[in-house]
């Protein structure tokens, strides 16, 4: 691996010294996201496999071209997993992808978001040097955590190598229940649910219905399901599953895909437009074929951010526009970490 | 003299200029380390503050922020040319949303008036430090803090939305937001631990969770602190993870046992207190799976708390860990490392060696559930030498933490206190790249002055740069 590493500090430093761009590549699933970039390829899919797992410490330490379906793996031989549910675009999608994007899947409210489990990162910056923040272990305040800075940084700050995750029992068992309901029904029976102790694990309304997903020891959920008024629905694991992929017919859309973060207790406004209700109403999925600007200021209304998902009509920025005051910090960042704007500049915001 | 200025910028009675009056802001719950600050500043609004950071940036004034200054590593400890900027006004709640699960708050409002301001409604702020009577929530996003309960429901950083700054410059900044997620990079994580270095927090949005409905705690004695230990990996590797998981050895059971009178059994070499919450049913179920798991790895008595009565009592001898420890020894000085479980033994018997080298005696609670270590270090400040010696121990039982794959610093922070140490767990490069964020936020490096990030030249004095990355180009790279 130390010839890797090295090609990579190589690569690094000619891009740096010749002025020109790197474009950081794992399993390339999920090239459709994000702002274009230019910049010759920075491939980490060979830095691949598990350096240490520990299942009793609850942690993993994988090196980031490692594909997250080999991860997920490996912990389940332990009856483990990665309890964000990291989306999988394809069999290629890398752990380090994952990381730099910073994407979670429907059980993030209520597990807590690939950032959340980040314990640990080793990275090359703009200068090819070798860092190391945060490590192994669940608490750690020494320094400042600039692993979670990097989790979802897109690739702009610097090449992910490895990666420590905390990581989390399967649990026994899981249920869907399923019932038919308008929109503001579903949200209120999601809002009046959280306020009670019941092993919701995913919450998600499309196309008139209100899934939930229960997780547990069977009694458990047999007693619950009996309480919610529901049906269970037998086939719910592969609703969850298309959603935690990106699969639905949502995403297939010809027009743009958008993701919505929200609080919970906003009340967008969608028309027509077709929309999946995510992360118990914290996050929206919608095809649209409104401008970006239009979108991002409606997100900005509600107090929330917009995502540009898939962005089929090319529009210019993907991501929500940032007050002034914090776009600046973004890139005094940038400038700390990449000094010759080597990494995937633009994928985020023009400037960075 | 510069701070006379400030006159104009707060109202009189928010400035403390007398030496009487500063005295007493003079260190934070690190005693050992004192400065008398150049003048107190008590701001009641966000305006002032700005103020009075602009008026500090203009004038190269350094300024450190306090919360209730129940800190262990220093980090509040006062500059004496600088500004003590008090936050004790921002006392408020703003808002508690119920139906949306959080609360927004002052800085200097106390972690548990949180919690008990949500209790009519179900609900409660997770992250429980032991200060948590004292301690303000604004000190605790500074310092990431935890408490017991945070192998299950996290730290600072799992449990705060959006944050509310004034930075060095006099400009109010939002971070986060009222969603789970915000755009751009992950600033509310960066400013969550970074110990007053890079802004002051003048409001604070943190989430509520629902109160689990039902708790018992389990209380297992071991002749073993190795079995004790074994038995906690034996736990989470059922698939369990405890709402909290404490161990205590043979010196902190006799404290504690003295004091409180928690029925603890004083004969054993090191006790477990196991937490299990949700609702009744699942809570009973795992009781006895936890209970059968204990009595395998080899615990010689198990008790199941008969009900809640039973239960506090079982934490009130581990929550009174550290007055029963004020109580046999005139002083003692709280470390606070974090190792990976399974190196406990060797640790706890390191630590046991140290002592004879030191010739203080040492007693040990720990977080068990996520490896963090308090090693209680006593010694007497009046006898010449001890504290000396007790901050030397100190800093090898760190070592041995860094050396056993740990860190130097579980939940106090570094402060004043481990600023040596971060010179053993960071390289030169590792530190620059600290320093460089630092300046992103703070270009005079005015806030909290000297703290938190050593100086390469600090490093240097103290001769324990990390050369590990000296000579050959990748020396480090062995590592992977």
């Amino acid at each position: 691996m130390q010839a890797i590493t090295e090609q990579f500090v190589d690569q690094i430093m000619h891009a740096a010294d010749a002025g020109a761009a790197l474009r950081i590549i794992g399993g390339n699933s999920k090239a459709f996201l994000g702002n274009d970039t230019n910049g010759d390829p920075l491939e980490t899919t060979a830095y691949r496999g598990i350096i240490s797992y520990e299942p009793t410490e609850l942690y993993i330490t994988v090196r980031s071209g490692t594909p997250v379906s080999e991860v997920e793996q490996v912990l389940a031989q332990s009856r483990q997993m990665l309890a964000f549910e990291p989306p999988r675009h394809s069999e290629k999608t890398t752990i380090g992808g994952i990381i730099a994007s910073g994407l979670s899947g429907p059980r993030r409210p209520y597990a807590g978001a690939a950032r959340d489990f980040i314990l640990g990162i080793t990275c090359l910056n703009g200068k090819g040097q070798l860092l190391r923040f945060g490590g192994q272990v669940m608490k750690n305040v020494a320094g400042y955590d600039l692993s979670r800075l990097l989790t979802g940084s897109f690739g702009t700050l610097g090449v992910i190598l490895d990666i420590t995750l905390k990581v989390l029992p399967i649990p026994e068992h899981e249920m869907t229940c399923s019932m038919k309901t308008s929109f503001p029904q579903a949200r209120q029976k999601l809002l009046d649910l959280s306020r009670e102790t019941i092993p919701v694990t995913a919450a998600a309304y499309e196309n008139e219905t209100l899934r939930i997903r229960l997780s547990g020891k069977k009694a458990l959920l047999d007693e619950t399901t009996g309480s919610l008024g529901m049906q269970v629905d037998q086939d719910g694991h592969v609703f969850w599953q298309q959603l935690r992929d990106h699969q639905h017919g949502l995403f297939e859309t010809a027009q743009d895909c958008w993701r919505l973060s929200l609080p919970v207790t906003a009340m967008p406004a969608f028309n027509d437009e077709a929309f999946i209700l995510d992360w118990g109403g914290a996050q929206y999925w919608f095809a649209s074929a409104r401008s970006a600007e239009a979108i991002f200021q409606q997100a900005q209304e509600l107090e929330g951010s917009a995502t540009l998902f898939c962005n089929n009509s090319k529009q210019e920025a993907c991501f929500q526009p940032l007050a002034t005051a914090v776009y600046k910090l973004h890139e005094g960042l940038k400038q700390a970490f990449d000094p010759q704007r080597v990494f995937n500049p633009g994928k985020m915001y023009a400037g960075l | 003299m510069k701070f006379d200025g400030l006159q104009g910028v707060v109202p009189d009675s928010a400035l403390l200029l007398d030496e009487e009056s500063r005295r007493v802001y003079e260190c934070d719950g690190l005693s050992a380390h004192r400065a008398v600050p150049g003048c107190v500043v008590l701001p009641e609004t966000i305006e002032q503050v700005q103020a009075v950071c602009r008026y500090c940036f203009d004038n190269d004034i350094p300024v450190v922020a306090r919360g209730a200054g129940t800190g262990l590593s220093g980090g509040a400890m006062p500059h004496e040319r600088g500004v003590l900027l008090s936050l004790a006004k921002f006392d408020q709640i703003l808002e508690m949303d119920a139906e949306a699960g959080l609360a927004r708050v002052q800085p200097g409002v106390r972690n548990l008036a949180i919690s008990e301001a949500a209790a009519p409604f179900g609900l409660y702020y997770a992250p429980d430090p032991s200060s948590q009577i004292a301690c303000t929530i604004g000190g605790n996003v500074a310092e990431n803090s935890g408490g017991v309960h945070c192998l299950k429901y996290g730290l600072t950083v799992h449990n705060i939305l959006q944050l509310k700054l004034v930075t060095i410059e006099g400009e109010l900044i939002t971070i986060g937001s009222h969603a789970l997620d915000s755009a751009g990079y992950d600033l509310l994580a960066l400013m969550t631990g970074s110990e007053g270095m890079l802004g002051i927090l003048v409001e604070v949005t943190v989430k509520l969770l629902v109160k689990p409905s039902f708790n018992r705690v389990i209380l297992a004695a071991f002749d073993d602190v190795e079995k004790a230990g074994n038995s906690v990996a034996g736990i989470i590797a059922e698939g369990i993870i405890p709402a909290g998981l404490e161990m205590m050895d043979r010196g902190g059971i006799r404290a504690v046992e003295d004091f409180v009178h928690a029925g603890y059994p004083v004969d054993a070499e090191a006790i477990l207190l196991c937490e299990i919450d949700g609702t009744e049913q699942q809570v009973i179920g795992e009781l006895e799976q936890v209970s059968a798991l204990l009595k395998r790895y080899g615990a010689t008595e198990v008790r199941v708390a008969r009900d809640d009565a039973e239960s506090t009592l079982f934490w009130a001898g581990r929550k009174a860990a550290f007055p029963a420890v004020g109580r046999i020894s005139p002083d003692y000085y709280c470390m606070d490392g974090t190792i990976p479980r399974k190196h406990l033994a060797e640790v706890l018997a390191g630590i046991g060696a140290l002592s004879e080298k030191h010739e203080l005696a040492v007693v040990n609670v720990f977080h068990a559930g996520d490896g963090n270590l308090h090693p209680l270090i006593l010694y007497d400040v009046a006898n010449a030498g001890e504290l000396e010696r007790a901050e030397q121990f100190g800093s090898e039982i760190l070592q041995l933490c860094i050396k056993k794959g740990g860190t130097i610093t579980g939940e106090h922070g570094v402060g004043i206190e481990k600023i040596n140490e971060m010179c053993l767990q960071f390289s030169k490069d590792e530190l620059n790249q600290f320093h460089a964020v630092k300046a992103v936020f703070d270009q005079k490096g005015l806030l909290n002055p000297g703290k938190a990030v050593p100086t390469l030249n600090r490093c240097a004095e103290f001769g324990a740069m990390h050369v590990h990355r000296g000579e050959e180009k990748f020396p480090e790279l062995e590592r992977f």
